[in-house]
């Protein structure tokens, strides 16, 4: 279920506001940094972005690297929308990468570019086999951990993105920043190859701390670059514009 | 001076404005009571409109005690409560289905994201945001974020074709507030006292 806004497919997020600061959602096969540091509703967002595809029909697929994937559903916010269903169906599916990991024999603290190589195909063949549409890593921080060299890394990322793009998937990376770190990424390569880049924030205005999020960039579309506050709720991820009167930058 | 405006007439006047109408509400304080009973029973309730009641001046807890006594049905009312966070008076009871906290009456984003979610949750085909007061939002914010405020939310109301309704008291107004809410709004009710004829 696809829009077609301008010259690229796109590929609705079903988050009402980030469609409409993308003209329409994400251009197809894009692959997508979500960055921002923690309590900032990145895992929100992306899970909401799987919930939204699966429900369009679409196979969505969430690799949870840094918390057991249980743990996580347990904690998501109760959306209203969300339906068990996507989940018994198989439109909506949750792997643990650590599992993976250890199936694969990729337990050491550094993988070699081979090891790199095994896990870009191994992640490519399963979504391949699932059919998957849309699919999030959380955090590709975590992976780039066991990644150490920037230009394993930048292999890493560059492998995942084109694999996942020849199979018409659209993927969101998110990446983990220490409190108020004015880069992209934790590794500072990890934006220089991804298509888009959504920066979510913790934001203190006279003592108040709001959410943001703001589009840096996104290949394929216009976007808006304004900063906009979010809120989490049962219907959501719900954005308005941040009022500048009140901006401390 | 005479007695101040009924609840009925300035009921009958929202009545004369369109969906989507944003309207100014001058009040006197003497006249809250009447305001409440006008805009929330006698405009709202009897139209089967979802009421989002966002309260900046009292707290929400106040206003349904208010309601009670005037003998009010609240069932379709659901609050914004701004206020009672601040004033360190709200207990993790007073968040319930029917009312929403913000944290701070500065956190205008926040109050425009819970208006939103109130409004996506509604089951009512017609909506009711009133703002209580606009005067109790001044003394937090300044007129220039008060200003952008108010033409965001109000532009997205519009847009979802429900009414708003603004209340300012007469008594603490001034020129300036009063500038920045007949830019936003096409319709004025004075419900304060009524001129001599």
């Amino acid at each position: 279920m696809a829009a077609r806004t301008g010259e690229r497919d796109r590929c609705v997020t079903g988050v009402e506001g980030l469609d409409t600061i993308l003209y329409g959602g994400i251009p197809r096969t894009n692959t997508v940094l979500l960055t921002g540091s923690c309590g900032t509703g990145k895992t929100s967002l992306a899970l909401e972005f799987l919930i939204h595809g699966a429900m369009k029909g679409e196979n969505s697929l969430f690799i949870s690297v840094t918390e057991n994937s249980e743990k996580l559903l347990a904690n998501i916010i109760p959306y209203k929308f969300f339906d068990k269903g996507l989940i018994k169906s198989g439109r909506l599916v949750f792997i643990d990468l650590p599992i993976m990991y250890e199936r694969l024999g990729l337990n050491k603290s550094e993988l070699s570019m081979e090891e790199i190589d095994l896990l870009v195909s191994s992640l490519t063949s399963l979504a391949e086999e699932l059919g998957t549409r849309r699919l999030v890593i959380d955090s590709v921080t975590s992976v780039c951990y066991k990644l150490k060299t920037s230009e394993k890394i930048r292999d890493f990322i560059l492998k995942i993105s084109k694999s996942l793009s020849d199979l018409d998937c659209t993927s969101i990376l998110v990446g983990e920043l220490p409190a108020g770190s004015e880069s992209y990424s934790s590794f500072g390569v990890e934006e220089a190859i991804a298509d888009g880049i959504i920066i979510m924030a913790n934001m203190e205005r006279r003592g108040d701390l709001l959410r943001t999020l703001q589009v840096i960039k996104m290949r394929g579309t216009m976007h808006s670059r304004a900063r906009y506050v979010l809120d989490l709720t049962p219907m959501g991820v719900l954005l308005v514009p941040l009022l500048k009167g009140g901006s401390t930058a | 001076m005479s007695p101040v405006v009924s609840a009925q007439k300035i009921a009958d006047e929202l009545a004369e404005t369109p969906p989507s109408s944003a309207v100014s509400l001058t009040m006197s304080v003497d006249n809250y009571l009447d305001v409440i009973r006008g805009v929330v029973d006698l405009f709202a309730n009897r139209r089967q409109m979802d009421t989002i009641y966002v309260t900046a001046t009292i707290s929400s807890d106040s206003i349904r005690r208010v309601l009670e006594a005037l003998d009010i049905d609240s069932s379709n009312v659901y609050f914004v409560d701004c206020i009672s966070q601040i004033m360190m008076g709200a207990t993790s009871a007073q968040q319930d289905d029917r009312t929403t906290l913000v944290e701070s009456p500065t956190m205008l984003e926040n109050l425009m994201l819970k208006i939103e979610y109130l409004i996506r949750r509604s089951q009512s085909k017609d909506k009711l945001v009133v703002i209580d007061s606009i005067n109790s939002l001044a003394i937090h914010n300044s007129n220039w974020i008060l200003s952008e405020f108010l033409h965001i939310l109000v532009s997205g109301l519009r847009s979802r074709e429900a009414y708003t309704v603004i209340l300012t008291v007469e008594e603490h107004s001034t020129p300036e507030l009063n500038n920045l809410i007949n830019l936003v709004c096409d319709h004025g009710v004075r419900a304060g006292k009524e001129e001599a004829e």
